[in-house]
């Protein structure tokens, strides 16, 4: 906090803040040797201001493309959500009184100061916007009966994608249970990507490492254990282990492929791991897991498209492969021993091989770029089921 | 006039006590014009977490649309207008909730515009206030009591750190420094509607710190029920290093829902605050210095401003403990005693628990066999064997589909 006592400096500083509703992209430092001074209101000039991150972040807007004057004012009236450092002051605006955290020049504030405030805004436009409505069609009756787990990423995507078509699983004494997996790096983030889609969860190394630490696989990605579990219920014949999506359509009596869930990159999955905290407050758990994954996760997924030329999946780290070929060796001799039937060839369960697209771990600035990116896109269109409690 | 009083914070200054009294009187205090609005007792607290959208162990649910909800009920009480023929009268209505002081300046300027400042409400902020030597510790050991493993070396050099960019020292000195506090919430507010109370020093009568909250509140006169009040009671050094470490051990797999009841409330609250003759936590001689000076400067920038303070000002002046226990390091024979006391009450916690078990489980095979009885009859059991015959094939499982359909029943 600053006592403010150059009124100069003030009036400048109300001057950037019109500058920057305008569009403006003039760093504060700039626009306080050469910028022009503004009307501060009647009351309360200095504690009115906005914090540096808020000015600083739509400055940052003004940069990437048009934010508007609705978008620019509501970055000018949030506030950075959750624990963290408060609204901060800009430097040069008087001596500072000792307390709170000093002044600072917006231009040195770290990306993630900034990306506290956007994911709250985003928060606000993915729960207006609510979840996409999807047409179901009518439930065949002539309809096989499956149920789906494995991959929780792959499984949510097959399932949704069934129930569209009129061919929900469920339970059925006849029925068989396909696990759905694939290679086992793949597993693991799709396990990750769940979880900041859904509930939260540690950063992406932390989470690696956790489980190596504890010498296994997370349980969702445990193709074997869920094999195991599945057959000591139903029966091992009923098990079907899928590791070529290509044999879904024979395996769920359909004539086309599932569809295939959206492939995020490692920041779209980041940037989803921090929203996650802000849309606690703002709906009920499984209203946050389905605005995550059926609406934010596409639009990321179209806004950084994992391929060559785009954004690169995420990637376990080249420290933890040695164990990650264990898991996967151990994954496919278990199957493979215990007999179940597996769709497709069991190869498929290690790392996938030199050459194909070297994932990666998200990075803050990779991150904040995305967020940027939707906010000035704004809301999705056409959802229902907004904040909760409405 | 309508006036809305505002306390928010600080931290274990007594607030839990005062929010209980608050909570179980509503009603009495309605007849003297002062309204507590809240239906349930943590209301406050929500409506706070969602002012700041602030998650917190998986309660932040619930706290969805809590400070709109809270805001619009505040106006509405004081927009109540006053029956015909009757006497116009104040209404006061009171906010209370400590986590409140870590809001930012664009959160509270929000709260304040919703509760109708500048629109004709009279808002009044209140800060009850202890000093740093007594409040250091005692967050810290609140952290630990909220699954924390730090060390209270680590906890020191954190709040210690110029840069407060730690989640520990952001929210340390959001809730702890008073001038920023009143900063952020009171810069809009004339000096004479920003009330300070401070919390005596220790030692000092009981019924001290009450009658500050009863005359910052305007409850003076009022025949307050105040039995049974909720503390927050406070853990000596071999017992808060025995938190610290059962958090090491189970917090990964402890759900924030379970560690409440069972480590917070049943051991560290129910057990171990018992134990009132171990080591008490205190600051360490090397802090001294610095928090002396920070108090000070507390004190100096309190009187120039001109704030209103119930207590003394000196109250915010502590003085350390004469002999200090590292509770890094504690005595290992009192961790040991206090552990057995935790076994203890575990056990105790468990074996109610297996009989209110056995109880349940008695009761659901009573109900099956009561259920049973009523199935005996041979027609029943002849049609329930033909039914789990066909469901137990594909083709005969939708024969019976067709057949619920046409019945129209799932079943």
């Amino acid at each position: 906090m600053s006592t403010v006592r150059d009124d100069h400096g003030l009036r400048l500083a109300w001057g950037w803040v019109a500058h920057l509703r305008a569009g403006g992209t003039t760093p504060w430092l700039a626009w306080r040797e050469t910028g022009a001074p503004g009307e501060p209101p009647v009351r309360a000039a200095a504690h009115a201001l906005p914090g540096a991150q808020q000015l600083e972040l739509l400055r940052v807007l003004n940069q990437r493309g048009t934010p508007g004057p609705v978008l620019a004012g509501r970055v000018l009236e949030a506030s950075a959500p959750g624990r963290g450092r408060p609204d901060l002051e800009l430097v040069g605006l008087g001596e500072p009184s000792g307390f709170g955290l000093p002044p600072v020049d917006p231009a040195s504030l770290p990306r993630t100061e900034l990306l506290r405030i956007a994911t709250s805004l985003l928060a606000d436009d993915i729960v207006a916007a609510g979840v996409p409505d999807e047409r179901r069609r009518f439930r065949r009756p002539w309809r096989r009966r499956y149920r789906i787990v494995g991959d929780p990423w792959v499984a949510a995507a097959v399932r949704d994608d069934l129930a569209r078509r009129g061919r929900p699983e469920g339970d059925h004494p006849a029925g068989v249970t396909l696990v759905l997996g694939g290679d086992v790096a793949t597993m693991l983030a799709d396990v990750w990507v769940t979880r900041a889609c859904s509930d939260g969860v540690e950063e992406w190394e932390d989470f690696v490492q956790a489980f190596r630490r504890r010498r296994h696989l997370p349980p969702r990605a445990d193709l074997l254990g869920q094999a195991r579990w599945w057959a000591e219920r139903i029966g091992a014949e009923r098990v079907r282990v899928v590791l070529d999506p290509a044999q879904l359509p024979r395996l769920t009596g359909l004539r086309r492929k599932p569809a295939a869930p959206p492939r995020l990159s490692a920041d779209a999955a980041e940037l989803c791991r921090r929203l996650v905290p802000v849309l606690g407050v703002l709906a009920l758990p499984h209203q946050r897991a389905e605005l995550l994954r059926r609406q934010v996760a596409p639009r990321l997924a179209a806004l950084d498209p994992v391929d060559r030329g785009g954004g690169r999946p995420l990637g376990v780290p080249e420290r933890f492969w040695p164990w990650l070929e264990r898991m996967a060796v151990r994954q496919r001799d278990g199957l493979l021993g215990d007999g179940y039937a597996v769709h497709g060839d069991p190869g498929l369960l290690l790392p996938p091989p030199a050459g194909t697209l070297l994932g990666t771990v998200p990075s803050i600035d990779g991150v904040f770029e995305l967020a940027l990116r939707l906010l000035i896109e704004g809301p999705a269109r056409g959802g229902s089921r907004g904040r909760s409690g409405q | 006039m309508k006036r809305v009083l505002l306390h928010v914070g600080t931290p274990k200054t007594g607030t839990s006590y005062l929010q209980d009294v608050l909570f179980k009187n509503r009603d009495l205090l309605v007849e003297h014009g002062i309204h507590y609005p809240a239906d349930r007792f943590d209301d406050h607290f929500l409506a706070a977490l969602d002012l700041m959208r602030m998650p917190w162990g998986g309660l932040e649910h619930e706290a969805i649309g809590r400070w709109d909800a809270l805001a619009e009920r505040v106006r509405a009480i004081l927009d109540e207008p006053t029956p015909e023929g009757a006497e116009p009268r104040d209404t006061t209505v009171i906010i209370s909730h400590e986590i409140l002081a870590t809001a930012s300046r664009s959160q509270a300027g929000r709260a304040l515009a919703s509760l109708g400042h500048g629109a004709g409400t009279e808002i009044h902020l209140i800060l009850s206030v202890r000093d740093l030597v007594r409040q250091i510790p005692a967050e810290w050991q609140e952290n630990i009591k909220h699954r924390s493993s730090l060390k209270y070396e680590r906890f020191l050099a954190l709040i210690q750190d110029p840069e407060r960019d730690s989640r520990i020292g952001s929210w340390f000195w959001g809730v702890q420094e008073i001038p920023d506090i009143l900063y952020r919430w009171g810069a809009d507010l004339p000096p004479e509607h920003i009330h300070l109370v401070t919390v005596p020093p220790s030692g000092s009568p009981r019924e001290l710190l009450w009658d500050r909250f009863s005359e910052a509140f305007g409850l003076d006169g009022v025949n307050l029920e105040r039995e049974g009040e909720r503390a927050n009671p406070s853990l000596g050094v071999p017992e808060t290093y025995l938190i610290r470490k059962i958090n090491k051990t189970a917090v990964d797999v402890v759900a924030p829902a379970d560690y409440r009841p069972l480590v917070r409330e049943l051991l560290a609250h129910r057990t171990l605050s018992q134990r009132t003759d171990s080591p008490r936590l205190a600051l360490p001689p090397l802090v001294h210095d610095w928090v002396h000076e920070l108090e000070i400067s507390y004190v100096e920038e309190i009187k120039a401003r001109g704030y209103h303070v119930i207590g003394d000002l000196a109250d915010l002046i502590g003085t350390p403990a004469g002999e200090y226990t590292d509770p890094d390091n504690p005595d290992f024979a009192l961790v040991t005693r206090a552990a057995l006391d935790a076994i203890r009450a575990l056990l105790v916690e468990n074996a109610h628990l297996q009989q209110d078990r056995e109880r349940l489980q008695r009761e659901l095979r009573e109900t099956q066999e009561a259920l049973e009885r009523s199935y005996l009859r041979p027609t029943y059991r002849a049609r329930e064997k033909i039914v789990r015959k066909l469901d137990d094939s594909e083709t005969g499982h939708k024969v019976m589909e067709v057949y619920r359909r046409a019945r129209g029943r799932s079943s």
